[in-house]
């Protein structure tokens, strides 16, 4: 990037006249050929945490594909990173009735290909992802039953039961021009969307390249003319990269590298409140965590202070409700007290002696998760409470989960939609948790599925009140709240540190 | 020669059809679910089940394996499960970059770890040989993923001189090479050092020497021609585990080869893509041993084969 930099610098001149010339140009014939002359200039280069498996954006959950194809495809609804959404290919929607939402689209947006985008990309594009059982993101989309065209612009999507975070997770789906029904699979390895970028080349487990969409139907987007996204995988080849040069932006920062980053040259680190909360549930359904007062007991025993400031170097908030800030049904409970005298006291009461419990966790997973769970198995130790740490590859632990031979569970949450929908009807539903947790309270349930409705303030109230069951109830001990954290080059300008770990770069530029 | 080649390459048929089987047994044997690897962490039951029913794992194990049986033989090693494309394909994309990092390791190991044996060898017992030993040494016991980090922060982050990861030319093939290289050339150093050694204090040597042959011919003609056979032997082992995959170093420089995909493949359990993986890289292992048993007649013409 050295070079890259004297290279940008000589260029400058150039450049300058370059500009210069379309400026005259520009003014002699008078076309608007003002974006250009204002300058999408150089190549933003990011490197991501995960390899992007396909570029299919209704056949993954991977949050570094997400973040490669957020620049090709656009998405009907936008999440801002304040959890707002807000209109992208939509122009605006409307909810008709609690199972019927109307999309307004927007008019005059063309795929990269030159095709219009209208209804019939929508249509095409909801139906394949709620009918083809094959893609990762079906199942979302099962409770959609009709999606509908009104005129070339509109489209009435009908639900089977109330469907309040549809708009949230559309925030997750591109829209597809109808064109790729026929040849999807060759369609996927050179795909068109109506995104900021236009799809390059892809090297299959290196990189993915993307070159400005001149025709973007955002005034001034994007700002650069090039953005690669690099998959590197291992932490400290993408920190030295970084430092290297080579890179512009990097995530998924542990705390303990921050230091490091922050004394290295021309880097500056970010970091922004994660809307993920670090959870680990327990197997209800067996002795000794079946018990809620060993629950209790190894909720109190546990020093979630100790957690954020010792290990994570204060990149972890501490939890006030299992659903994290920002997110509709965020409430504050206050925090969950750390008292190992109460918790002794609730064990001798409740005549439970050489309590002994396993906790499985996912190796490798999340950062600092074994020191974490060792220092926790001593805090318990000090209340009586015996902890066995299985630190197991993540299939064989998700098997233990599933065949419910585990007390604990070290596991995460990052909302991706901005709503907790999926997340609750997930983990708090006989049927959703039956593998899991083997969580099962006919009223938290209710409470759920009367949260589905579209209404935000029915949603906030019904979600408020399962949370205080939850808080009651500690079917999981949830220890902090995620922190996301960035470094990039100090060269790039108005980069935004996502809360869902996501790096967009449409509107940022290069000094 | 033709019938002892007949027989091996029947042989090999017979490894290759065990290996199969292994693979393709151990792989559905293991805990691990392949659907729900997929999905994300949340996904329902139902989109469990009709994920596995889709990927055809609900047949009994014995149909699976006549599937897969009869499409290996079509060519056809199946879908890959992460991808969602041809699991050969996913795989010989991956080639070139496995190819190269090996063929470049290798060439280095050859070219250092014969010459550090040669030089350690004849000048037993000076500063050279000890050197080379110690280099040997060191050689042998850096964990891949320290030297590879250390190269990377020497040369990427302080020097800028070579990228630090990547996989787009020669320069970036530099350090990852260097990395892998390490530990076969110490180990084809020291056993050229050995097998040198044993060859230079033969008589056929001190009869040479004694018929008035230069030491340069004498060494590298006479002796080196004789001590490597074990080399050899290494070398050709040596390659067969490289191009199975450099999974550390592969890792540590982000080098999309075949080390890496195997790893994940298996992590997520992507049936067909470990299949191919392991049967491609086993027929591959089992070609170059035959290939250095033959090149043994041509080294040692004393050695035959009926």
């Amino acid at each position: 990037m050295r070079q890259h930099a004297s290279e940008s610098a000589r260029l400058s001149r150039r450049q300058f006249l370059v500009g210069g010339g379309v400026l005259l140009g520009a003014a002699a014939t008078g076309l608007p050929t003002m974006a250009q002359a204002q300058g999408r200039r150089g190549e933003i280069i990011a490197g991501v945490s995960e390899r992007a498996l396909t570029l299919d954006p209704a056949n993954h959950y991977s949050i570094s594909a997400t973040s490669v194809l957020r620049h090709i495809y656009d998405p009907l609804v936008d999440v801002t990173n304040d959890s707002k959404f807000v209109p992208a290919l939509a122009e605006s929607w409307r909810v008709v009735n609690n199972t019927t939402w109307r999309f307004t689209l927007r008019k005059g947006v063309s795929f990269h290909d030159g095709s219009p985008f209208n209804a019939d990309s929508v249509v095409y594009s909801l139906k394949r992802v709620r009918d083809n059982s094959k893609l990762i993101k079906s199942f979302v989309y099962q409770d959609i039953e009709t999606v509908e065209k009104d005129g070339d612009y509109a489209v009435n999507v009908t639900t089977k039961r109330p469907f309040g975070s549809l708009a949230a997770h559309l925030t997750m789906l591109g829209m597809l021009p109808p064109s790729a029904a026929s040849q999807e699979d060759a369609f996927f390895q050179k795909p068109i969307g109506t995104g900021p970028f236009r799809f390059a080349s892809w090297t299959h487990g290196d990189h993915v390249v993307m070159a400005a969409n001149p025709s973007y139907w955002k005034p001034g987007l994007p700002k650069v003319e090039k953005v690669t996204f690099r998959f590197i995988p291992e932490l400290s080849t993408r920190t030295a990269a970084l430092r290297a040069g080579e890179l512009h932006v990097i995530d998924r920062v542990p705390p303990d590298l921050v230091q490091t980053l922050k004394g290295s040259p021309g880097v500056r680190v970010l970091d922004v409140p994660a809307i993920e909360t670090q959870r680990w549930h327990f197997q209800l359904a067996k002795e000794p965590v079946k018990d809620v007062r060993v629950r209790q007991a190894i909720s109190l025993g546990i020093d979630r202070n100790v957690i954020i400031k010792d290990f994570l170097l204060g990149y972890g908030r501490p939890v006030v409700s299992p659903i994290p800030p920002g997110l509709i049904g965020h409430a504050n409970l206050g925090q969950k007290p750390y008292d190992p005298q109460k918790a002794r006291s609730i064990l001798r009461q409740a005549g439970l002696r050489d309590v002994s419990v396993d906790w499985v966790l996912m190796k490798d997973l999340y950062p600092k998760q074994l020191e974490i769970a060792q220092a926790v198995a001593a805090m318990l130790s000090d209340v009586g409470i015996k902890v066995n740490i299985k630190n197991l590859e993540i299939a064989t632990a998700r098997e233990h989960r599933t065949a419910g031979t585990y007390d604990i569970f070290y596991s995460g949450w990052a909302h991706l939609p901005h709503d907790p929908d999926w997340f609750l009807g997930q983990w708090f539903t006989r049927a959703g948790a039956e593998k899991l947790t083997r969580y099962n309270n006919p009223r938290v349930e209710q409470l759920i599925a009367e949260g589905r409705v579209p209404d935000p303030k029915v949603r906030q109230q019904k979600y408020e009140e399962l949370q205080r069951i939850l808080w009651e109830e500690e079917p999981e001990i949830w220890p902090y709240y995620s922190v996301a954290i960035y470094a990039v080059s100090d060269k790039l300008r108005n980069f935004e540190a996502r809360r869902d770990y996501y790096i967009l770069l449409s509107d940022t530029s290069l000094a | 020669m033709r019938s002892y080649l007949v027989r091996r390459l029947w042989q090999s048929a017979v490894t290759l059809a065990g290996v199969s089987v292994l693979v393709f047994v151990i792989l559905r044997v293991i805990p691990g679910d392949p659907a729900k690897m997929l999905l994300p962490e949340g996904a329902p039951q139902s989109a469990v089940e009709e994920l596995n029913r889709q990927l055809g794992l609900r047949q009994p194990l014995y149909v699976q394996y006549g599937i897969f049986l009869r499409s290996v033989f079509r060519g056809d090693f199946g879908q890959s499960f992460q991808y969602r494309s041809p699991a050969l394909q996913v795989v010989v994309e991956r080639l070139p970059a496995t190819l190269q990092l090996t063929l470049a390791a290798m060439l280095l190991t050859v070219a250092f770890g014969v010459s550090i044996g040669i030089v350690a060898a004849v000048r037993q017992g000076t500063g050279y040989d000890y050197a080379g030993t110690a280099l040997a040494v060191l050689g042998q016991s850096l964990p891949n993923f320290w030297l590879g980090i250390m190269l990377i922060l020497l040369f990427g982050v302080t020097l800028r001189w070579l990228p630090t990861s990547g996989f787009q030319g020669w320069r970036y093939l530099v350090l990852p090479s260097i990395t892998l290289a390490a530990f076969p050339t110490a180990l084809v150093a020291r056993l050229t050092r050995s097998s040198m050694l044993e060859i230079l204090s033969r008589d056929y040597i001190r009869t040479g020497r004694a018929k008035g042959l230069t030491e340069r011919i004498v060494v590298l003609r006479h002796a080196l021609k004789n001590a490597t056979i074990p080399v050899l032997t290494v070398i050709g082992l040596q390659i067969g585990t490289l191009l199975g995959g450099a999974v550390i170093t592969e890792s540590v420089f982000a080098w999309p080869g075949m080390g890496k995909l195997v790893v994940d493949a298996i992590f997520f359990r992507d049936f067909p893509v470990v299949q191919t993986i392991l049967i491609l890289s086993a027929t591959v292992f089992v070609l170059i041993n035959l290939l250095v048993d033959v090149l043994y007649t041509v080294l040692d013409p004393r050695i035959r084969y009926t």
